[in-house]
């Protein structure tokens, strides 16, 4: 019987818009309109300006999209920070899904243990952790004086101001935001499921393939799309432990806004950035729920 | 009850000629400078004694050069100005742009233009000369047990000079550009126009011995420490900081560019008034000038001031009398009329 009384909450998690249905459209609109207020004034129109900052200088002029193509770099520069971003999209998924699995499995106690450990990590500075990887990674670091004392390496390795040393910190400083969404998602499927699949016959991987692991894309999808996202427009992490090859898009605008104040410019590479990125959202989120049978991502 | 009416009368009384003083103080003048031992050196000789002399109140606000200039565009673009007085490198000052953001003081300058004991451009309508520097050619002096490296073409030299190099990459990438037409045999009356494509293929042959494309002044000197290179093209006043720090550091004047920083006074400056005699006070006090450059290891714009300093400071400041080891003067209206077509330039080849 008390598996009867558990089943509103369920349904209340797989039916998404429950909480919807429960107020009117008008105490909806009220609810949302503070919020709506703040990001139009907040976002939409500091975007607005940007995008017409980028075409009209004043008249209409398409010169800084037209540079944007001719000239290799400005593509390769993208191509290189897209790539950055999915490589440490992948390894902070890598990462992330045992921790936030383990942090949902384990007792309370441990639960809050592990979540202070992912937290923590979330509250320190960027700029710290930035530095605290350059401790480590650099020629006479952590890293090098440990491997030469076990006689793994006989001169130090150049660990650092590569495309390898930003992709681990940025892994590093980005990892919660792939942790928690996982972790949410994991926390609110009903145990029962899992015992569910055990009992008709399914071993252990078979229940986490078919069962656990899909129910918990949606947190997957959400902390993919952030990581993916903030690791686009990361600046001071690449600044500080990457090398003149890992050149990315918002140390191009950083360049054209601080050193060369051409704004327009700036303003145009930023909105071909904003606009590829939404793009690959888009595109990331139908493949995401064409890859399952039911619509998992909404 | 009326003790207690007293009291109030008095206790309010103090507060008010408590407040007086303070009220008077509320003048100041704001200026965006670098911060660190640079801002250092300019409160200790140059703030603190105005305040002392005026009441003036000098509050600075700390920000790299590029922040500095992009912030007080946004600033006299959007009316809302709270900056009075900013640094900005000479280079960046010749520009058209410059102008722009900050006010023409042709008018002040009049009144230093019969200054024999100042440089000639010391007051120009881009602002003040704070003072003059140099990007130079330091290196290990326990790294060469024979001869030092002396000129640009040593510093290319790796079969005589072994050891891993340093350049900056701090997206105003002339200086190295220069430095690898100087090692290829232009003559330094003939650097200017650039030759870009001969200096890219010159700095490729380098390349493989560059330990570091340093960003900042303070990685330039964290790899001399570490001896992750034995050669860098750096600025003065860190090699100087590192040898104030006992290591074996040396450079070459022979093998250096003239830099320095102007103070601008942004448009509409809230404080104009102040800020112009904060100006008037740096080129009317040599005294200051030699204190601030005897720290820094910078020229300053006053004879005066260059007598003023100690002998060793002199020596390591850059000269501009000796033909032999004079800094090479950039030509900056070349510079900024190429900036985007130089730093296009240069990310397309660093990051290859």
């Amino acid at each position: 019987m008390a598996d009867v009384t558990n089943r509103p909450n369920e349904q209340n998690f797989r039916r998404p818009g429950g909480s919807v249905s429960r107020y009117s459209p008008a105490l909806s609109l009220a609810l949302v309109a503070p919020l709506m207020l703040l990001m139009s004034v907040g976002f939409l129109y500091p975007i607005g300006s940007l995008i017409k900052l980028s075409l009209f200088t004043p008249a209409l002029d398409l010169t800084s999209y037209r540079k944007i193509i001719e000239q290799p770099i400005y593509l390769s520069v993208m191509a290189r920070t897209f790539r950055i971003a999915l490589f440490v999209t992948i390894t902070s998924f890598m990462l992330g899904y045992p921790v936030a699995l383990a942090m949902a499995s384990l007792k309370r106690r441990l639960a809050a243990a592990a979540a202070a450990a992912v937290f923590i990590a979330l509250w320190s500075p960027v700029l710290v952790r930035s530095y605290a990887w350059i401790v480590l990674l650099q020629r006479n670091g952590v890293a090098n004086n440990v491997m030469t004392e076990l006689g793994l390496i006989e001169a130090p390795l150049k660990l650092i101001y590569n495309e390898g040393a930003v992709i681990i910190a940025m892994t590093h400083v980005l990892l919660p935001f792939m942790v928690l969404p996982i972790f949410a998602a994991l926390r609110s499927i009903p145990q029962e499921y899992v015992c569910a699949a055990r009992s008709l016959g399914a071993g252990a991987s078979t229940a986490f393939l078919r069962v656990t692991l899909p129910l918990s894309l949606p947190g997957v999808f959400a902390g993919c799309v952030m990581c993916f996202i903030l690791a686009l427009g990361f600046y001071i992490t690449p600044a500080l432990v990457g090398g003149p090859r890992t050149l990315i898009v918002a140390t191009l605008i950083g360049q054209q806004a601080t050193v060369l104040l051409d704004w327009p410019f700036a303003a145009a590479l930023s909105t071909v950035l904003l606009i590829t990125t939404l793009i690959m959202v888009l595109v990331f989120r139908k493949a995401f729920s064409r890859s399952k049978g039911f619509a998992s991502v909404d | 009850m009326s003790q207690t009416f007293q009291e109030i009368i008095a206790t309010t009384a103090v507060c008010l000629v408590a407040l007086g003083p303070s009220a008077a103080v509320a003048e100041q003048i704001v200026v965006a400078t670098t911060g660190g031992a640079y801002e250092k050196a300019l409160r200790e000789a140059w703030f603190d004694p105005f305040t002392a002399k005026t009441g003036i109140e000098v509050v600075t606000v700390a920000a790299t050069n590029a922040e500095m200039r992009a912030k007080a565009a946004a600033m006299v673009k959007t009316g809302n100005v709270s900056w009075d007085l900013y640094l900005q490198g000479e280079i960046q000052a010749a520009s058209e742009q410059h102008l722009l953001y900050a006010e023409n003081l042709s008018a002040f300058c009049k009144e230093f233009s019969t200054h024999v004991d100042l440089d000639a451009d010391a007051c120009n309508a881009a602002g003040v000369r704070l003072l003059s520097n140099s990007t130079l050619l330091a290196y290990r002096s326990d790294a060469f047990a024979a001869a030092a490296p002396r000129t640009w073409a040593d510093a290319w030299d790796v079969q005589k000079f072994p050891g891993g190099r340093s350049f900056p990459d701090f997206n105003d990438p002339w200086r190295v550009m220069a430095a690898a037409l100087l090692a290829d045999g232009v003559s330094p009356e003939k650097l200017f126009p650039l030759d870009i494509e001969r200096a890219l293929a010159k700095l490729e042959q380098i390349r493989p011995a560059v330990a570091l494309w340093w960003k900042t002044g303070d990685q330039s000197m964290q790899g001399f420490r570490n001896g992750e290179y034995v050669v860098g093209q750096i600025w003065l006043t860190r090699a100087k900081a590192l040898k104030s720090e006992g290591l074996p550091i040396a450079w070459s004047h022979a093998a250096s560019f003239l830099v320095g920083d102007r103070i601008a006074l942004i448009k509409n400056a809230p404080h104009r008034e102040n800020a112009l005699k904060l100006a008037e006070y740096w080129l009317n006090t040599p005294a200051a000038q030699a204190k601030v450059c005897e720290a820094l290891s910078c020229k300053p714009p006053s004879g005066e001031a260059v007598k003023l300093m100690s002998p060793e400071a002199r020596a390591d400041m850059p000269s501009t009398t000796d033909p032999q080891s004079s800094p090479v003067i950039p030509d900056a209206k070349w510079i900024n009329d190429n900036a985007a077509l130089l730093l296009e330039r240069w990310n397309a080849w660093i990051q290859q």
